[in-house]
């Protein structure tokens, strides 16, 4: 209660995330990876949609993410609005095991575009990687992504039903993060959180916050403009990657 | 991409015998087994007659007025305030009817019961209205016996742990060690939960099992029980402190009804598993994913026997039920139900819950829960008006908090134990119960819930306050009782003492209020969505595809599709295409364009003297049969709106040329880019209907001319070939008869065929394109569902039947004074009186005129028998725009009705935080007396409310009497 209300006065800044996607396809598990670092194989369905707060920590900025794990079930659907209203980052995960998964996927991101906060950022994370690389036993050499959907990979490898390759091509023409990711041994669920603190205009952010919470002051007005400049210099450091990454 | 539900239309507004039906837990409608031929016709007439219950125990329970409802199988009584005493009692469980000889003038009835109680009903009706109620009782007695159902109770009620409780086999209350005496009672054949073998959640001690156990013995011993039940105050508030353990799955089915079905339906359960064995849908698969996935800390669920319990009763319930097939949440309160209760119990209770308790809460669009979630809103903005402008202000949506507790019965919100215990108030006092204990919730965290500033420490909040609800309410009062309070047992008072505004029929009155407005933002969320979703707008803007989304909408309400079908298990497994999407068939196509199309509807404008108003009529034509078919791009014999929305698109846009093109692909229906013969006939059929109503010859001129010249063309062209055939074929000099199949016309010569026409040309032009409207047709409304006062009044007036004898009935009149007159209206109306547009110059030469074709004659008689025949032929037609029926205008007249009622509905006392305050002391008062046993009557004190019986002293003195009277010889 007490760090709910003083959020806003340490030098975190809040950013609302939403996490979409078709049912099962790990949404929360990613999350409960992310925030608490653990793997659970029976999470009871979300209802309506779970609530987690996780801080993450960029160069000398703290994001609090303020996470919402929405419900997968089709018919949920049309609660979504309400927790993706006012977002500025959204996760949406499907499986790389399950072709279809990649097409609701890309309705949510449809919807997202059209519907939700036109400054948010998108990030596409397939997720369930663990599936289709080969068990520790058998191969010493994980292959890399780029050779992996070519080659005919073993037999774990046939359970993949997206090529990393189209949803990648998906992601940019889309303009999203793309990250493949395992919920189950951690691979990639950081990243996906710290390249959206990455790309997250957070001087909007803060500009909101101050305006909405009503909160005057030039120091915190000042401290905004130092912000600003570092987090544009961080934007461009990371030009050249995101180019190549989305 | 998406299925488009018209379910929500067709909601009616429960009617009073519903309500009547549901507020005694009856089965909606009637579960007839095995139609047994006489079982239509001796259905007892319902009937309802005041009466003075009596309880046939002397000095146990008051004598409560109220009113007895005679609803074969079932007699049903329920007192004047509707909630201290009612009972719903099968006539099955009635063993014998006494008229009782009593003082003069007064009309009484003893029952007896199978469980050996006896009821003494007076009924306090004219003599007249008695005699005929104990008529129809005998009468309704007399079918029960016949079908036999008497002897069934004795099986039934086996299943019931109470028999056990009351027979003294159960084990004896005083025993505390549970896992002995569980094994003990299996061996009855009472039914039973997970529980029984994984333990129930909660500390039996804690929970003081014992001392509810022997309360509820005395209950039961006394005022019936499973079937007989018959609910006094006393209930209520041994309700109220939780039940026990062992008796809660039986309480819970006897005091939601669910019992009621389960005994009507013997088997119906495993039958359904039985029959749906080894089936697969969506529904199945979703709950395969889930069923680790529900309460997985329960020890239950960490077996196999619980998982498998699971399992079959969701997918029993989704087979009986495959519109609503399955939503996450009811593997929640399955697998909670299931810790107490049977499979078969869990199933039937599922069933009243997602059917009666929580209408339309998992629905596939779940209007249900965005429908009480509004209600809730506006409930706390009655009730706690500054906590909602508080969330105003900081932009808090109540939902997200509140929905889950509503979709989950609190379950996944708090302390299992707590939840359960909300869950019983629940089945016993109703739906309002969710209202008031999160009003409640909102109420006792008032202050803190104004220092909130977001969503997030909205749900932080919650979550913190329902992990102390263990916790004492007052820690820091020097008097020990009221330190033993806890915050579960204050939210409680306050939810049923200060909320107890709340009730079954506002909550009904609000659901009404807001029924449309949710209608309608779910139709444009799903309108939204399916436009979004659409692969390809074609050249159509989103707004257009909107109005073409409801033209599919508003043929869809009209004719509704045949349900989605599961694609069949596929021998080629596209994977993509798994939800099953929404596609219309012919019939509801041939409604969708007349929306859009002039020439796919009839018009008919009928004046009569007294009116004038269009008639409208989905055309039939073969022409429409072929753009369906052309449309089915996918050949399922079925279009999706992608379908739809591609089809328009290849037409509305198209200048001159595009126009003849796609009408000459339209006919050619081997898509080899020749019309045959045939074919030109048909192109010409098509012309035919699509101009039948235009005034004038001159559009049959065009036709003619069209077919003339088709024809000759063709055969001039054809000559070339046929003289090359003849060269090579075997039969020289025969040159007819063509097979039909013979390439004719191709593309060029059928575009110059009809730029040979200025009408035509015109036609292609701009009319063709020009003929499609994607704008709302005026006049004819949807079937509203009908929402408050004002729907209501307006659908028992204005139904369509209504209409059209109205309708019928002016027109009659209209004739016999001879005003009556019927216009059709034409579907281009260029040409809007008979002068006739001159025929352009040949293009033939001379020469080529010679061969008329035989074919072009035939077809001439039966165009002319396609001139319209109305009187109409000879006058200018305007076509009138303000041809609205009179009815929807009158209907304003009633809207200060409206205004009145939702000022009296406002008038309702306001509770709000701040005048409360005196309720406190109550809580203190409330908790005096002693310890041991009795403490559980405190707290069933705490709740004691008085129940007014609504009877003089005198009334009591007669009820007192009765209970000594002999039955009448």
């Amino acid at each position: 209660m007490a760090d709910a209300a003083s959020g806003s006065t340490d030098k975190s800044v809040q950013v609302k995330l939403v996490l979409l996607g078709e049912a099962a396809v790990g949404k929360s598990s990613v999350v409960l990876r992310f925030v608490s670092d653990e793997f659970q194989p029976n999470k009871e369905p979300t209802i309506g949609a779970a609530f987690l707060t996780q801080k993450c920590r960029l160069e000398d900025r703290v994001l609090r993410y303020e996470i919402w794990d929405t419900a997968g079930q089709e018919r949920f659907h049309s609660l979504a609005p309400m927790y993706y209203r006012n977002a500025q980052a959204a996760v949406v995960v499907y499986d790389i095991t399950k072709a279809s998964s990649l097409e609701k996927a890309k309705s949510w991101v449809k919807e997202l575009q059209r519907q939700a906060n036109p400054n948010i950022v998108i990030a596409l994370a397939g997720n369930k990687l663990d599936l289709v690389q080969p068990s520790a036993s058998s191969s010493g050499t994980p292959p890399t992504p780029g050779e992996a959907p070519s080659s005919s990979g073993g037999e774990s490898e046939s359970l993949r039903q997206v090529p990393r390759e189209e949803a990648q091509a998906y992601a940019t023409e889309a303009g999203l993060l793309f990250f493949e990711t395992s919920a189950k041994t951690g691979e990639g669920i950081v990243e996906i959180f710290t390249e959206i603190a990455k790309k997250i205009p957070i001087e909007h952010i803060l500009a909101a916050t101050r305006g909405g919470a009503g909160r005057p002051g030039a120091a915190g007005g000042r401290a905004g403009n130092a912000q600003d400049a570092a987090v544009n210099l961080e934007e461009n450091a990371n030009k050249p990657k995101d180019a190549c990454n989305c | 991409m998406s299925t488009i539900s018209t379910a929500l239309r067709n909601f009616k507004e429960p009617t009073k015998e519903q309500i009547t039906q549901n507020f005694f837990s009856l089965p909606s409608i009637p579960v007839v087994i095995g139609k047994d031929a006489a079982g239509i016709d001796e259905e007892v007439e319902k009937m309802d007659i005041n009466a003075v219950l009596s309880l046939g125990v002397e000095g146990e329970e008051d004598s409560y007025a109220g009113k007895l409802y005679l609803m074969a199988p079932y007699l049903a009584f329920s007192s004047l305030d509707k909630k201290s005493v009612r009972f719903t009692i099968p006539l099955s469980t009635v063993r014998r009817v006494e008229r009782l000889n009593a003082r003069a003038g007064i009309y009484a009835l003893s029952l007896a019961l199978w469980h050996g109680g006896k009821i003494i009903v007076q009924l306090t009706s004219l003599r007249p209205t008695a005699d005929l109620f104990c008529a129809l009782l005998r009468d309704a007695l007399k079918i029960e016996l016949q079908r036999g159902r008497m002897k069934t109770v004795k099986g039934f009620v086996k299943t019931c742990y109470s028999e056990v409780l009351i027979s003294g086999s159960a084990p004896t209350p005083s025993d505390e060690k549970d896992e002995i005496s569980a094994t003990e009672a299996s061996e009855s054949s009472y039914l039973g939960g997970l529980g029984l073998r994984f333990k129930f959640p909660g500390d039996p001690k804690k929970l003081r099992e014992v001392s509810k156990i022997k309360l509820w013995t005395t209950y039961l011993k006394t005022h019936g029980r499973n079937l007989t039940l018959l609910r006094y105050p006393q209930c209520t508030r041994l309700v109220q402190v939780g039940l026990p353990n062992r008796l809660r799955g039986e309480m819970w089915e006897t005091l939601s009804g669910s019992l009621f079905l389960r005994y009507s339906n013997p088997g119906l359960y495993e039958q359904l598993l039985e029959q749906n064995a080894g089936r697969t849908t969506t529904s199945t698969e979703d709950i395969e994913k889930d069923l680790h996935r529900s309460l997985p800390e329960y020890a239950g669920y960490q077996s196999e026997e619980g998982i498998g319990a699971l399992r079959r009763v969701l997918q029993a319930y989704s087979f009986k039920n495959p519109e609503l097939g399955y939503c996450q949440a009811m593997n929640i309160l399955a697998a909670a139900i299931l810790i107490y209760m049977s499979e078969e119990q869990a199933f039937w209770l599922l069933e009243v819950l997602c059917d009666r308790l929580l209408p339309g809460y998992y629905a596939p669009s779940m209007h249900g829960t965005l429908l009480d979630q509004r209600v809730f809103e506006s409930l706390v903005q009655r009730c706690l008006p500054i906590i909602h402008d508080h969330f105003q202000v900081v932009d808090v949506q109540l939902s997200v908090a509140s929905l889950p507790w509503f979709l989950s019965l609190f379950i996944n919100s708090m302390p299992m134990i707590f939840a359960f215990r909300i869950v019983d108030c629940f089945f016993c006092m109703g739906p309002k119960v969710l209202f008031q204990v999160g009003l409640a919730i909102l109420k006792i965290n008032g202050e803190k819930l104004l220092q909130i500033q977001d969503d997030g420490g909205f749900l932080n909040l919650m979550r913190d306050y329902f992990a102390s609800l263990g916790d004492s309410a007052h820690p820091h009062s020097t008097d020990p009782r009221a330190r033993a309070i806890t915050r579960f047992q204050e939210l409680l008072l306050v939810s049923f003492r200060e909320f107890s505004v709340i009730t079954d029929d506002l909550i009904l009155s609000e659901r009404k209020r807001f029924r449309n407005e949710i209608i309608h933002s779910i139709e444009t969320f799903s309108k939204r969505s399916a436009v979004r979703n659409l692969r390809s707008l074609g050249r159509f803007t989103k707004e257009q595809a909107g109005l073409i989304y409801d033209a599919l909408y508003q043929a869809m309400c009209v004719i509704p599709p045949p349900p989605a079908q599961l694609p069949p298990p596929a021998l080629i497994h596209e994977g993509l295409e798994e939800k099953p999407e929404t596609r219309i068939q012919l019939r509801t196509f041939q409604y969708f364009l007349s929306e859009i199309a002039t020439w796919a509807r009839d018009e008919k404008i009928v004046s009569n003297g007294f009116q004038q108003r269009v008639d409208r009529d989905v055309a039939e034509h073969e022409f429409i049969d072929r753009l369906f078919f052309f449309w089915d791009t996918s050949c399922c014999g079925a279009l999706s709106f992608q379908d739809l929305v591609s089809g328009l698109d290849g037409v509305m846009f198209n200048d001159l040329m595009e126009n003849i093109e796609w009408f000459f692909n339209l006919h050619d229906k081997n898509k080899d880019g020749f019309l045959t013969k045939d074919e030109v006939l048909t192109v010409s059929e098509s012309f035919l209907f699509i101009f039948r109503f235009e005034v004038g010859d001159a559009y049959l001129g065009a036709v003619s001319r069209f077919m003339t010249n088709a024809f000759e063309y063709g055969d001039a062209l054809l000559d070339d070939v046929d003289h090359k055939e003849i060269l090579e074929g075997d039969e020289p000099g025969t040159p007819l008869p063509l097979p039909s199949n013979q390439p004719y016309l191709n593309l060029a010569t059928f575009r110059m065929v009809v730029l040979a026409d200025e009408i035509l040309e015109s036609f292609f032009e701009t009319d063709l394109s020009a003929s499609f409207r994607l704008d709302p047709v005026a006049e004819l409304e949807l079937p509203t569902s009908s929402s408050g006062l004002l729907g209501e009044f307006w659908s028992t007036i204005a139904t369509d039947n209504n209409k059209k004898m109205f309708n019928m009935f002016t027109d009659e009149i209209g004739k016999t004074i001879g005003k009556h007159q019927v216009i059709h209206r034409p579907s281009i109306g260029r040409y809007k009186n008979l002068e006739e547009p001159k025929a352009r110059e040949s293009l033939l030469t001379p020469g080529m005129r010679h061969s008329t074709s035989k074919s072009s004659l035939r077809s001439s008689p039966s165009s002319s028998s396609l001139r319209p025949s109305s009187p109409s032929q000879s006058l200018t037609v305007e076509v009138p725009s303000s041809t609205n029926l009179k009815g929807p205008v009158s209907a304003v007249g009633f809207s200060p009705m409206v205004q009145a009622a939702n000022a009296a509905l406002l008038a309702r006392p306001a509770f709000t935080i701040d005048d409360s305050k005196d309720d406190e002391d109550d809580d203190d008062d409330d908790t005096e007396v002693a310890d041991n046993d009795d403490q559980v009557m405190d707290e069933v004190d705490a709740f004691l409310e008085a129940h007014d019986s609504g009877l003089t002293d005198a009334d009591k003195e007669v009820a007192k009497d009765l209970l000594n009277a002999e039955p009448v010889k």
